[in-house]
């Protein structure tokens, strides 16, 4: 699991920019499923019977927040706008990646203390960027509308724990390849359509379009979610490193949603729940509203950290996670169950 | 040109206040073969002779701290995480969610960030006081940290250094930078003989200086620091206070000294791309060694340097060259007199 989630951690994929991802999900699931890209980006991988009446589709967003160049100054700073829900206050004086025509390092800007006052308001119209590389170098390497990430490397914490940013969703995609290396030699009874789907940090685009264009009868999400961390609240989040946190909504499928509790039950794994009075905040909402309606469930890594360079999951939530999913497919779903 | 290669591994290397050994390390098997007398006091103070071509009637110190600014484990809290204070001058603003390693073995670990979905609009626009904050290294709870965390541990900035087209990125050019300059004169053939003190403590109140200025007791003493430059986007005319790229940045006075008058206008008159500050901002150990003993004649030149004291610090290659050339300059016009 750790090397497949290394080789998805990587500085590409910003929301819009998915594209540069679809060598990686070749690369890993290639050689025994079908890759494809629909016209928004979205990479769809087929596995089980394609024939099959039954079609069970299994989404993760492949998208990371960033931020997008805006404005090139004519000492060479680069003005920059969010991607996605980007948090302002992990910005400040970190290093981050410009992805021009090179990868170009550069740093937030910031004032030295002894000239900013410690209650100056953060604002999304104050970044700015310093690669220390003049005016001439930056037009050359940087264009308008490149995409820019916050560095991060990827770093082994106790007990089976990574750090890394963009662990949402590259963990919830790794957990798809993980499912798809389990499924690799069995003979499923449905059509199995594993999608990594695109802009979900922006406007959940990626995967109302291919909920659309796949029509399965039912499909899963796997997102990261909340973890158990100071401030964050009892009933919003799940112990990391026990396993998966299960969504319940109004907008999803009880039948998918009680099917996956009792995996996780045969599994032996500790759940825990987020009870959401609406909508979940994930692809789901877009997903379960497809066409006639598609029956859907939620389920997520609990990770720490959310939208931070310094993300935190468990790698034995993610195997566990996987495994369930293996079994949902193995077993056929819910529907004609 | 100086021996960047040798900047990278002073930089790479972990040395906050009173954790000095890595950098001590380097300097003395650096430095072995090339000084005439070489002692480390009781703070841990590299103090250096080199003899030169004359011995001249005046006793010349050249100093640079090995310390950076990093933090301290105050506190292992029952779910494992670490509470933390900062050793030297951080800005709160610089700490939330950084990667970080823990304790002379390194271990891996994030600042943890309540994430921003939970966080109130209110909260969104500032970052955190440090106070707030803990460490998280993946550990279940207090007795699994306490494995591989002690109280009194150091911890330090994890981030990238790069040095391309002139430019440097990284933590501790504050004052790695000042300690290859030191290596690089004891490497070098001297007109004069000198002395040389790589000291402790600077980030926390100039306590190695104090007692190397005592033990050497020098009649004048050059200072090689980097120090702040904040010509961003966001600040205006004097409060850039010094620009990376303007060359070397002789004071005439900051927070903790009024320099010598005649050794500034030595510095300035040095053939080689010289600056002063446009505010009185800063100090450096200068402040301990101008006013040892019976008073030491002193000068500070410097690197400018943006978001110094941060994880990603930037600083110009060609101003490295102009400080080491006025330095040589102005130690040799000293002793000529």
């Amino acid at each position: 699991m750790k090397e497949i989630l290394k080789k998805l951690c990587i500085d590409r994929g910003v929301s819009g920019s998915e594209s540069e991802m679809l060598d990686v999900i070749k690369e890993l699931v290639g050689d025994f499923a079908e890759v494809s890209a629909d016209d928004m980006g979205d990479i769809l991988v087929t596995m089980g019977d394609k024939d099959s009446s039954k079609h069970i589709m299994f989404d993760a967003h492949i998208d990371r927040i960033g931020l997008v160049v805006t404005y090139i100054n004519k000492e060479g700073f680069i003005k920059a706008e969010p991607v996605g829900g980007i948090d302002l206050r992990t910005l400040q004086s970190s290093a981050v990646k410009v992805l021009g025509k090179e990868t170009v390092l550069g740093v937030i800007c910031t004032m030295p203390p002894h000239l900013s006052k410690n209650d100056d308001e953060l604002s999304k119209d104050k970044i700015w960027i310093d690669t220390g590389l003049s005016a001439e170098k930056v037009n050359e390497l940087v264009s308008l509308g490149d995409k820019i990430i916050v560095c991060s490397e990827f770093r082994e914490l106790l007990n089976n724990q990574v750090a890394v940013s963009a662990l949402d969703n590259r963990a919830g995609c790794a957990v798809l390849v993980k499912c798809a290396e389990l499924l690799k030699n069995k003979n499923l009874p449905c059509r199995l359509s594993l999608v990594f789907s695109v802009q979900e940090e922006t406007n959940e685009l990626g995967a109302g379009i291919s909920a659309y264009t796949l029509q399965p009868d039912e499909a899963v999400v796997v997102d990261v979610g909340f973890a158990k961390q100071d401030g964050v609240p009892d009933e919003k989040s799940g112990r990391i490193g026990c396993g998966v946190i299960i969504s319940i909504s109004p907008v999803l499928s009880r039948k998918v949603t009680d099917r996956i509790k009792d995996i996780a039950k045969q599994l032996e794994m500790e759940c825990d729940y987020e009870v959401c009075g609406g909508s979940t905040g994930t692809n789901a909402d877009k997903i379960s509203s497809s066409r006639g309606g598609i029956m859907t469930g939620c389920i997520s890594i609990p990770e720490k950290n959310m939208h931070t360079q310094t993300e935190i999951v468990s790698l034995d939530d993610m195997e566990k996670i996987a495994e369930l999913l293996a079994i949902y497919a193995e077993n056929g779903g819910v529907c004609n169950a | 040109m100086l021996d960047y290669g040798l900047l990278e591994r002073l930089c790479r290397a972990d040395a906050p206040s009173g954790f000095e050994d890595e950098v001590r390390e380097i300097v003395l098997s650096e430095i072995k073969d090339y000084a005439d007398d070489i002692k480390v006091d009781n703070m841990g103070n590299v103090l250096v002779f080199k003899k030169g071509s004359q011995t001249p009637k005046k006793k010349l110190l050249l100093s640079a701290h090995m310390d950076e600014v990093g933090f301290i484990v105050t506190d292992i809290k029952s779910d494992g995480t670490l509470k933390f204070a900062s050793v030297g001058g951080i800005n709160d603003t610089a700490v939330f969610a950084k990667q970080v390693k823990v304790g002379i073995n390194k271990i891996s670990g994030v600042v943890n960030a309540k994430p921003i979905h939970l966080s109130s609009a209110d909260e969104r626009k500032k970052v955190p006081s440090m106070d707030s904050l803990c460490i998280d290294i993946g550990a279940k709870d207090k007795e699994d940290a306490e494995k591989y965390v002690s109280l009194g541990d150091m911890i330090v900035f994890d981030s990238p250094y790069e040095n391309k087209d002139g430019r440097i990125i990284s933590k501790a050019i504050d004052d790695r930078f000042g300690c290859l300059v030191l290596i690089e004169m004891i490497k070098s053939e001297l007109p004069y003989d000198m002395y040389f003190s790589f000291v402790v403590q600077e980030e926390i109140g100039l306590r190695g200086a104090k007692a190397a200025a005592y033990t050497l007791n020098p009649d004048c003493a050059i200072v090689i620091e980097a120090t702040t430059a904040a010509d961003v986007p966001f600040a205006d005319g004097e409060k850039k206070v010094c620009l990376v790229g303007g060359g070397a940045v002789v004071s005439y006075m900051d927070r903790s000294t009024i320099y010598d008058k005649e050794f500034y206008n030595i510095a300035r008159s040095a053939n080689a791309k010289t600056q002063t500050k446009t505010m009185i901002a800063g100090g450096n150990d200068a402040g301990a060694i101008h006013c040892s003993r019976g008073g030491v004649r002193t000068i500070a030149v410097s690197v400018p340097c943006r978001y110094i004291h941060s994880s990603s610090s930037l600083a110009s290659v060609e101003d490295m060259e102009s400080v080491f050339e006025v330095v040589r300059y102005t130690a040799e016009k000293i002793l000529s007199e």
